[in-house]
């Protein structure tokens, strides 16, 4: 079966610069990929290129039922919602119409069947407000009701949760998810938000510079990162390299899988550890992140534990931290990367 | 005062009393500052719609020039107009220097900066990716423009209500153009500057109060379509 939305080799430029150069992608009906990466990625800019919109060069093919697309199959296949929830003057009801309205669909046509994606999307009882009174997470609900109901073939998410609170962007991943688990719809996701990617999307690509670096099913991408950029964007934010674990090759952990041993303390079986000094001590509500400067030297290593944690230290004291072996993860070194975790040569004069 | 008075009342009798002159140069003023306005409109928002949305060289100077504009003196546009259509000058050939069509001329050019400086603005009001939101949700591009336009309605109203106000009420340039012949290029702005020139003060007092209403109109007009909208809640 050939995949719903795809590409080969697409290639995006502006002002003489290559931004993505993708070489394939391919998402099947009914399924989410999310497009994970960090800002200036170019995942607003592939998005665009997938549904042909914007005014970027590109060259290369995107692929709609495995057949080459242009403007015209595209515009009808595809529906996007962008970071921002830009709606029209006018009401809710209105607003949720507005997509069919731009396809051609009669205003009582396209009422009639955009007023059950308010519904679904639980802004129902908002269908008769000025648009312009919503707050964020309703305006976003509004804006991907009026993106639904013109029951698209591709749904392009454009970070459709930056900007909303906790809570919002919570019940709005939960009811977007119930959404696309009904629909046959082929969706893209770009977000910066790992979280994100993790409830919605079976499959995730992370992108970096332009560039896919890594694909495959979201667990095995979240939790196996092929480079240590790919480590940072999936919360394996700390470098550990063969200096300071013995280990062969260069491992990154979580921060909230790194744990300060109280002294005197044995460290776990199964585990490496790491001495250095406290840099400084945050206290971020739900808990506390210490950071740690490894010795002989190395990356600050940020470790998260909980509020409640007996462990008392401050900057400038001496700190060991333990991780269990099962908690690191192996990847390849980026030219960047090596710079960072070089270790000093000793001083000739010392 | 009393000439004010006495010439408030006469004016007032006089535009009562149905005279066809007065009627006669209040309809050409509305035609020719009406059809003046269409086409600053019709030249001014796409060039607007250019500035604000596209990126090309020169774009910046056309704005700058577009906001000079605003302020671009009747006289001086008046003055560019004739030497360009004097029997010698390059549009001589037309003959159409001292006709209501020269005028028209004359108040497009000079509405045509107002309607592009103030659509710009307003288009530039839009979220930026309005354009983009649009298409993506299958718009022509040709489609999603207008829904643009249809979201910056009021501001480009405004836009083109400023320029009627502008042409309308200049004096300048339908002066030079037109040549104030009666019965043919005489419209309300020339009419009263004549009619004050001659101590008939009643007659340019009643050219003024048309001009007043009619400024009056395009308000009424504005402010009723900008109360159509729905009242947020």
């Amino acid at each position: 079966m050939s995949a719903r939305i795809g590409c080969r080799d697409l290639r995006v430029s502006a002002r003489g610069q290559e931004m993505l150069h993708v070489e394939q992608l391919d998402v099947t009906a009914g399924a989410t990929l999310a497009v994970l990466g960090p800002n200036g990625a170019g995942k607003s800019t592939l998005l665009r290129a997938l549904a042909q919109i914007g005014g970027h060069l590109r060259t290369g093919q995107v692929l709609l039922d495995g057949q080459p697309a242009g403007h015209r199959e595209m515009r009808a296949a595809v529906a996007a919602v962008l970071q921002r929830p830009i709606l029209r003057r006018g009401t809710v009801a209105a607003n949720a119409a507005s997509g069919l309205r731009l396809r051609g669909v009669g205003r009582a046509e396209a009422a009639r069947r955009s007023a059950p994606w308010l519904a679904k999307l639980g802004v129902g009882h908002l269908a008769g407000r000025d648009a312009r009174t919503l707050s964020g997470g309703e305006a976003q609900r509004v804006a991907l009701a009026r993106a639904l109901a013109v029951t698209p073939r591709v749904l392009l998410l454009d970070e459709p949760f930056a900007g909303l609170d906790a809570t919002t962007r919570t019940d709005l991943l939960a009811d977007l998810r119930a959404v696309l688990d009904n629909l046959d719809t082929a969706t893209v996701l770009v977000t910066h938000d790992r979280h994100e990617a993790h409830a919605l999307a079976e499959e995730t690509a992370l992108l970096v510079d332009g560039r896919i670096r890594q694909h495959g099913a979201t667990s095995q991408v979240l939790d196996h990162p092929v480079d240590t950029e790919c480590a940072r964007l999936v919360g394996y934010t700390n470098l550990l390299p063969p200096a300071l674990t013995g280990q062969p090759d260069l491992l990154v952990a979580r921060p909230e899988r790194c744990h300060p041993l109280p002294n005197g303390t044995i460290p776990p079986p199964d585990s490496i550890t790491v001495r250095g000094t406290v840099r400084r001590v945050v206290p971020l509500g739900g808990g506390t992140r210490v950071d740690l400067d490894p010795e002989p030297a190395g990356n600050t290593l940020a470790c998260l534990i909980p509020a409640d944690s007996e462990l008392k230290t401050r900057p400038g004291h001496p700190a060991t931290i333990t991780i269990a072996t099962a908690d690191l993860r192996p990847v390849a070194a980026r030219s960047e990367d090596r710079i960072a975790i070089r270790v000093p040569l000793p001083d000739p004069l010392a | 005062m009393d000439v004010l008075l006495d010439g408030l009342v006469a004016a007032v009798r006089l535009l009562l009393s149905g005279d066809a002159d007065t009627w006669a140069i209040t309809a050409l003023t509305l035609r020719v500052s009406l059809t003046a306005t269409c086409i600053a409109v019709i030249i001014g928002v796409p060039l607007a719609a250019a500035v604000a949305l596209t990126r090309f060289p020169g774009r910046r100077v056309v704005l700058a020039a577009a906001n000079t504009g605003l302020g671009l003196p009747p006289v001086v546009v008046g003055l560019f107009i004739t030497v360009l259509l004097w029997r010698s000058g390059p549009l001589g050939a037309f003959g159409l220097l001292y006709t209501p069509t020269a005028m028209i001329i004359a108040q497009a050019v000079i509405g045509t900066p107002i309607v592009v400086a103030l659509a710009a603005a307003a288009l530039r009001q839009v979220d930026p990716d309005f354009l983009v939101q649009m298409q993506g949700l299958g718009a022509t591009r040709a489609r999603a423009l207008m829904a643009l336009i249809g979201e910056a309605r009021l501001p480009l109203l405004a836009a083109a209500m400023a320029a009627f106000g502008a042409v309308v009420s200049e004096v300048g340039a339908a002066q030079m153009v037109g040549g104030n012949l009666a019965g043919d290029t005489r419209v309300l702005t020339t009419a009263a500057v004549l009619a004050t020139s001659r101590g008939e003060f009643a007659l340019a007092i009643a050219f003024g109060l048309i001009l007043l209403f009619i400024a009056f109109a395009v308000n009424l007009v504005l402010t009723l379509a900008q109360h159509r909208e729905p009242v947020r809640r």
